[in-house]
């Protein structure tokens, strides 16, 4: 009996041992790390809607939720991104054209602009995928602040349940270059 | 030829694992002069071996002695001295025979679930858990022969009382083995809710418990393949029917096995820890109403108990720093297991993707697919089961069930409610005992409602349950790679074997079938290195994750010997991160010295990242944020300096630094208050660099699937991360990092 009191002792008086916190270790500096040739980030130019991080990237008129692979926007959804170089830049846009609300609107026009300038005008009359990609004159541009890019719906769906108003389905909006 | 010989190693590694353990109960059972009934012995001989003969294994695996001879050696030993000793001479009365009728139906529906069932823990195991851990650390240990120390598998730092059993049986027949030594623990249970009810002189009612509790799909299904939660719920039972003995008779004896049991349920699981304290307090309350001595009783539970429960603590302890390992992260704080996960993974298993918990009842026993599992339709009846509080056994089995039950709440998947479903199948039975003719319609109803085809006819059709089985599968006429090849995570397992060597490692997301791979996968979120593994490859995909917030403290130049950024901000949620920390003197950056100490609070062991110079490691805490966590340098000498740069991420904006430097008074004051913000937005790919610390970490495998964050940035930019795809199964792409 006295030893297995004795073992029972020791037993807890080890658990609460085992218990105590020990004191933070101290580490010398690692190697270091050398910086590697900048090469430019190609994902930083395009605003995916699947990205997490979309919405860091998104002004205005894109409805939530943010980070799903595609978007319904308002009038005139616009996104702003930095680009490394003006040079050999190209809008690029991936979007649906509803046909439901297609049939509401009839044919409709969307506007690209970057940083204000009209880059074109396209009439869309039939619903689906589509894809839009023209050069940016590199004057329009700058390496230093973030560009806007927003394209314009000429005429808006508007759903008879709740009067909410929707333009197109955005899956990316952004640059290539 | 081949399939019959795979089949009897299968039949052999299970009957030789379960021959084994019952030879050593028995050999125990005898020793303690303790007689039951000829029903029961055998069956608490299986239960109590099983501890011992896992405790056995523990043993032989920490001396690095897991061999097949030697297992098969000491097997042969046991089990012929207790043939010798005149084990297998049955002892004990008879209980009196069940009744006719209900025999027939016993027999006649035990019978036709006994067959699906055992078909079912034959064919090549593809239960989830069971191919990612249960058996992928029986995997590694029967390779190592031991214990290997795995510090990047939280998984591995569970108590593994019933996988060192599985290990038995797996040296001999591979993982099917593994599963029927699980269904073996299956059996024993429902002929031990049968042996209670007839010890209690309710046969019918035990006819009828037996059954509730082998038909219900959850039960049924987790009992045949390689899980634990029916093995730890034979394991309780046990240890409830010999508390009752221990009761009427009061034989000292049977503290032993009381305690060895109380013991082996935390061996086998955490969240059976609750069967200590329900021994000893029964005891307790048992002898001080009875005014009879307490404390010789109580150390001998205690003590076997003890001994069953501190070589696992021990063994994590050893291992990753935490007896209760990966639990407690807090009280035991380690390098191996992050705060942050154990928190998200508490608040996931106490809601899974339920979002209210009126949902439970209908999920638990109709639909299954919120919470995994369902246990049948017949269990809505439980508040019924109240009515058995009338009885006095019926007042047992509730608080019994009530106690086993407990551990539910901090999971609430509904395999964690089966430690409670005999006792719960129990009361049912006992409540209605009083009409017999009701029983009987219930048994045959819960019957109906648990084949395979009428279950998929109400539960949601993503519910996990037993579909079908496979006899050719089972008899191995189909091969086993033929019948898992449709089975995404052995697809990954064997893509690995394929395109990999031998001694190389993968870090993946997603979970592959450990169990059938020998190669080292570090997955994501089981281990804190692979968590910084997985920081380091999305800090190049998310700008948020990125250096990108400058903070800047500029004072006076000052001469400090130490100087530490200090947290003065409470976020519940998130993380405070640091991605280098540089120290100027007259606008230059004091290159870092080799007679710096570097240090930080929490998470000390990875504070060198926040002084690499490197854009996508970082120094995070791994918890919420709180006042006084700091970063420190000790310059060891005085040093001026007149700024401090803090390069942190986007997604820590919640969070407060203040600057304090230690003089030579010995005192630490503060230096500067709120920093200058500003935002430096990186316009580099880092993937390279990214890819490149694994590389320095030694892994140059990647394994991504399809629906992992970021799959589509791998497959798109697969030459900025410096790496090729090597390999394409279905959705999968294994990378080679050059």
């Amino acid at each position: 009996m006295v030893v297995l009191t004795r073992a029972a002792i020791a037993i807890l008086a080890l658990l609460l041992l085992c218990a105590c916190d020990r004191l933070p270790e101290t580490y010398p500096p690692p190697a270091q790390r050398q910086p590697q040739a900048p090469i430019p980030d190609p994902s930083v130019i395009m605003v995916e809607m699947s990205d997490p991080d979309s919405a860091q990237h998104i002004v205005k008129d894109i409805y939530e939720p943010f980070g799903s692979t595609w978007c319904w926007t308002a009038k005139q959804p616009t996104v702003k991104v930095l680009v490394y170089a003006t040079d050999n830049v190209r809008l690029s846009s991936d979007f649906t054209i509803w046909s439901e609300g297609l049939q509401q609107t009839g044919p409709i026009e969307l506007s690209f602009f970057v940083n204000g300038h009209l880059l074109d005008k396209v009439r869309y009359a039939t619903a689906g995928y589509q894809h839009f990609e023209k050069a940016v004159p590199a004057d329009w541009l700058s390496a230093d602040t973030e560009s806007t890019i927003s394209v314009d719906v000429d005429k808006l769906y508007v759903s008879p349940q709740d009067g909410k108003k929707f333009g197109f389905i955005l899956t990316r909006l952004g640059f290539l270059r | 030829m081949h399939a019959a010989l795979t089949v009897l190693a299968i039949l052999f590694g299970w009957l030789f694992t379960v021959a084994t353990a019952w030879a050593l109960g028995t050999l125990l059972l005898r020793r303690l002069s303790l007689v039951f009934y000829r029903w029961e012995e055998p069956l608490f001989a299986f239960l109590i071996g099983a501890a011992l003969l896992s405790a056995i294994v523990f043993v032989l695996c920490a001396a690095h002695l897991a061999w097949k001879a030697l297992f098969l050696v000491i097997g042969l030993v046991i089990i012929c001295y207790a043939l010798r000793s005149g084990a297998h001479r049955p002892r004990g009365d008879s209980f009196p025979p069940l009744p006719q009728r209900w025999r027939w139906v016993f027999l006649v529906i035990f019978s036709a679930f006994t067959v699906l069932y055992f078909i079912n823990a034959l064919e090549p195991e593809s239960s989830p858990d069971g191919m990612a851990y249960h058996l992928g650390v029986v995997a590694k240990y029967q390779r190592t022969h031991g214990f290997p120390r795995i510090t990047t598998d939280m998984y591995a730092s569970l108590s593994e009382g019933i996988e060192l059993l599985f290990l038995w049986a797996f040296e001999f027949g591979r993982h099917s083995a593994a599963a029927l030594v699980h269904f073996a623990f299956f059996i024993a249970l429902i002929f031990l809710i049968l042996g209670y009810a007839r010890r209690i002189g309710r046969p019918v009612v035990g006819i009828a418990a037996a059954l509730f509790t082998y038909l219900s799909p959850v039960v049924g299904l987790d009992g045949t393949i390689a899980y634990i939660d029916v093995g730890i719920t034979a394991v309780l039972f046990s240890l409830f029917y010999l508390l009752q003995i221990w009761d009427q008779d009061r034989n000292p004896q049977l503290l032993l096995p009381i305690g060895i049991l109380a013991g082996f349920s935390y061996a086998v699981k955490y969240t059976a820890f609750i069967a200590v304290p329900y021994a000893i307090g029964f005891i307790v309350w048992k002898l001080w109403r009875a005014r009879k001595p307490l404390l010789r009783p109580v150390l001998i539970v205690s003590m076997l108990a003890l001994a069953f429960i501190l070589p696992w603590m021990a063994k994590s302890w050893i291992e990753v720093a935490n007896p209760f390992s990966p639990f407690a992260n807090r009280v035991f704080p380690n390098p191996y297991v992050h705060i942050s996960f154990e928190d998200t993974y508490r608040k996931f298993m106490r809601i899974y993707a339920l979002t209210s918990y009126w949902q439970l009842p209908w999920q638990v026993t109709v639909r299954g697919d919120l919470t995994t599992g369902l246990v049948g339709p017949l269990f809505l009846l439980t508040p019924l089961a109240l009515i058995a509080l009338r009885f006095r056994e019926g007042r047992q089995v509730l608080l019994a069930g009530l106690i086993f039950g407990l551990p539910y709440f901090t999971n609430v998947g509904t395999r964690f409610l089966i430690p409670a479903i005999p006792f719960i199948s129990l009361s049912l039975a006992l409540a209605l005992s009083g009409f017999e003719w009701l029983l009987l319609i219930l048994v045959i109803a819960h019957a109906i409602s648990c084949w395979p085809n009428v279950v998929q006819l109400y539960c949601s059709p993503a519910g996990w349950r037993l579909i079908k089985v496979s006899p050719q599968a089972a008899f191995r006429i189909q091969p086993q790679e033929a019948y898992l090849k449709h089975d995404p995570a052995y697809v990954l397992a064997e893509m690995l074997e394929e395109f990999m060597p031998a001694d190389a490692k993968v870090f993946v997301f997603t979970q592959p079938a450990a169990a059938y791979t020998s190669r080292q996968v570090l997955v994501g979120y089981e281990g804190a290195f692979n968590e910084l593994l997985q920081d380091i490859l999305w800090i190049p995909m998310f700008r948020d994750f990125q250096p990108t917030r400058i903070l800047t403290f500029q004072f006076p130049q000052r001469e400090v010997r130490k100087v530490r950024v200090v947290q003065t901000a409470s976020v519940s949620e998130g993380q405070w991160s640091v991605s280098e920390l540089r120290i100027l003197a007259n606008g230059q950056e004091l290159p870092r010295d080799r007679e710096w100490r570097l240090t930080a609070h929490p998470n000390p062991w990875d504070v060198q990242l926040a002084f690499d110079n490197s854009p996508v490691t970082r120094w995070r805490t791994w918890q919420p944020p709180a006042p006084g966590m700091y970063l420190e340098i000790d310059f060891a000498r005085n040093q001026k300096l007149d700024s401090v740069i803090v390069e942190s991420s986007g997604d820590a904006t919640a969070t407060k630094i203040k600057l304090e430097g230690l003089g030579d008074d010995g005192k630490w004051t503060t230096i500067a208050g709120a920093p200058n913000e500003s935002v430096r937005p990186s316009r580099v790919s880092l993937r390279q660099a990214a890819t490149a610390e694994l590389k320095s970490r030694g892994i140059r495998y990647l394994l991504i699937t399809d629906d992992n964050i970021g799959a589509n940035d791998f497959h798109l930019y697969s030459k900025l991360w410096g790496m090729k795809s090597i390999a394409q199964r279905g959705t999968a792409q294994l990378y080679y990092i050059e």
